[in-house]
C-alpha cells in the first residue's frame, strides 16, 4: 500500500522534468551550432567529393537537428528538434508506463508491468532515498523517482532505430541538474532557514583565518555538484552513441582501403557494435541509478550537514 | 616542417583521450580491487561497500568525463 502511495506521489511528481528544458536558449544555441557547422562541412574537402567524412557522419548522428517544420503557440515560436521530440516522447512513455502500473493493481497486489515498476520504486525509496536522506527521504522520493524513470526511458528510447537520446543533449541534462540544484538548496533551507542553511556550509570549529579560503571553496562546491551531474549524464549518453557509430564507421573506412579489408570487417564491426549496444542497456540503468543516488546524497548533505 | 594546427588538435585529442582513460582506469581499478578485498574480508558488509564503491566510481568517472569532453572539443572544433 505504501508503494501504491509512492507511485501515486511519483505520478504527481512526474510533470516536473517535463517543464525543465530551458525553452529558448538551448534551442537557439543548437541551431547556431548547426548553422556554423554547415559551412564548415561544406568547406571540407570531403564534401566536394560528394560524400561526408567520418567525423561529419559521427557529429550528424549525435548532435541535435531541427525536424524541418515550425509552429507558433501563442507568443512563442517553436521549431521542434529531434531531441525535443524524444524528450517529450520519453516523458510521455514515463507517464503511460506509470499509469499502467498503477492500474495493474488487483486488490493491492501488482500484476504484470506494475510488479516491475514497483520493484524499482521500492528500490529507489528504500535503498536510495531513505538510506541517503534519512527519515525525511520519503518527501523527496517522488522527485528522485521522476529523475530515475525519465533518465531510464530517455536512454532506452535512444537505443531504438531512428531515434535519439534526449539526455545526450547538454541542455536537457542542464535542466535536470537545475532541478537537482533547487532540490538541494530547498532541502537545506526548508530545514534550517535561509541564513542557517548557508552558515551550515562552513564546517564547525574552523579557525577564523581559514574563512576567506573556505567560503569560495564551498560556494564553488555548491555549483560544481549539479555541474558534475550535468556533464556526467550528458557525456555518458553521448559517448555510448559515438562508440556505436564509430564501430559501424569502421566498415566504410576499411573498405576505402580495399574490399579485402572491408568485407571481413562487417561481422567484426557488427559484433562489437552489438556488444556496445547491449552494454548501453546496462548503462541506461546505471546512469539512472547514479544520477538518482548522487542527487539523494547531495540532498542528504544539505539536509544533514556536518556538526 | 609546416604543421597544420588542426592536425595538432587531432593529435592532442588522441593523446589526451588515452591519458584520460589511463587515469580513470587506474582510479577505478584500485577502487574495485579495494572493494573486492573488503567484500572478501567482510561479506556481511557487501551491500554497503558496493554502494560506496558505485558512488566513488561515479565521481572518478565524472572527472574523467570532464577531460574527455575537452578532448572531444579539441577534435571537433
Amino acid at each position: 500500500m505504501i508503494a501504491a502511495f509512492v507511485l501515486a506521489a511519483s505520478l504527481a511528481g512526474q510533470p516536473t522534468p517535463a517543464h525543465e528544458p530551458p525553452p529558448e536558449t538551448p534551442h537557439q544555441s543548437v541551431t547556431e551550432h548547426a548553422a556554423e557547422g554547415a559551412p564548415h562541412a561544406a568547406g571540407a574537402a570531403h564534401a566536394a567529393e560528394g560524400h561526408e567524412g567520418p567525423s561529419e557522419i559521427l557529429m550528424h548522428h549525435v548532435t541535435d537537428r531541427p525536424l524541418g517544420y515550425s509552429f507558433d503557440l501563442g507568443p512563442v515560436h517553436f521549431e521542434p528538434t529531434r531531441h525535443m521530440l524524444f524528450f517529450v516522447l520519453a516523458s510521455a512513455v514515463v507517464l503511460i508506463v506509470v499509469r499502467l502500473a498503477v492500474r495493474s493493481y488487483r486488490e493491492g497486489i501488482p500484476t504484470g508491468i506494475g510488479a516491475a515498476v514497483e520493484t524499482l520504486v521500492v528500490y529507489v525509496r528504500d535503498e536510495i532515498a531513505e538510506k541517503n536522506i534519512g527519515h525525511d527521504g520519503l518527501k523527496y522520493t517522488p522527485l528522485l523517482l521522476s529523475f530515475f524513470f525519465f533518465i531510464l526511458f530517455a536512454a532506452l528510447l535512444g537505443l531504438l532505430p531512428f531515434s535519439s537520446t534526449s539526455t545526450g543533449n547538454i541542455s536537457v541534462t542542464l535542466g535536470l541538474a537545475i532541478v537537482a540544484f533547487i532540490a538541494m538548496q530547498f532541502a537545506g533551507i526548508a530545514k534550517y532557514g535561509v541564513v542557517h542553511h548557508f552558515t551550515n556550509m562552513i564546517p564547525p570549529g574552523l579557525p577564523t583565518w581559514l574563512l576567506p579560503i573556505i567560503i569560495p571553496v564551498e560556494i564553488l562546491g555548491m555549483f560544481s555538484k549539479p555541474f558534475a551531474l550535468m556533464i556526467r549524464l550528458f557525456a555518458n549518453m553521448l559517448a555510448g552513441h559515438m562508440v556505436i557509430t564509430t564501430l559501424l564507421l569502421l566498415i566504410p573506412l576499411m573498405s576505402a582501403i580495399g574490399l579485402v579489408f572491408g568485407v571481413p570487417m562487417i561481422p567484426i564491426s557488427l559484433g562489437l557494435a552489438l556488444f556496445i549496444m547491449v552494454l548501453e542497456v546496462l548503462v541506461a540503468f546505471i546512469q539512472a541509478y547514479v544520477f538518482t543516488l548522487l542527487t539523494s546524497i547531495f540532498i542528504g548533505m544539505s539536509a544533514h550537514p556536518a556538526h | 616542417m609546416p604543421t597544420d594546427p588542426k592536425a595538432l588538435a587531432y593529435f592532442a585529442a588522441g593523446i589526451g583521450a588515452g591519458l584520460t582513460i589511463m587515469g580513470g582506469a587506474a582510479g577505478i581499478g584500485r577502487l574495485a580491487a579495494a572493494a573486492m578485498e573488503g567484500i572478501a574480508r567482510q561479506p556481511n558488509a557487501a551491500g554497503d561497500i558496493r554502494g560506496a564503491m558505485i558512488l566513488a566510481a561515479a565521481l572518478i568517472e565524472g572527472v574523467t568525463f570532464f577531460s574527455l569532453i575537452v578532448t572531444i572539443l579539441l577534435a571537433i572544433k
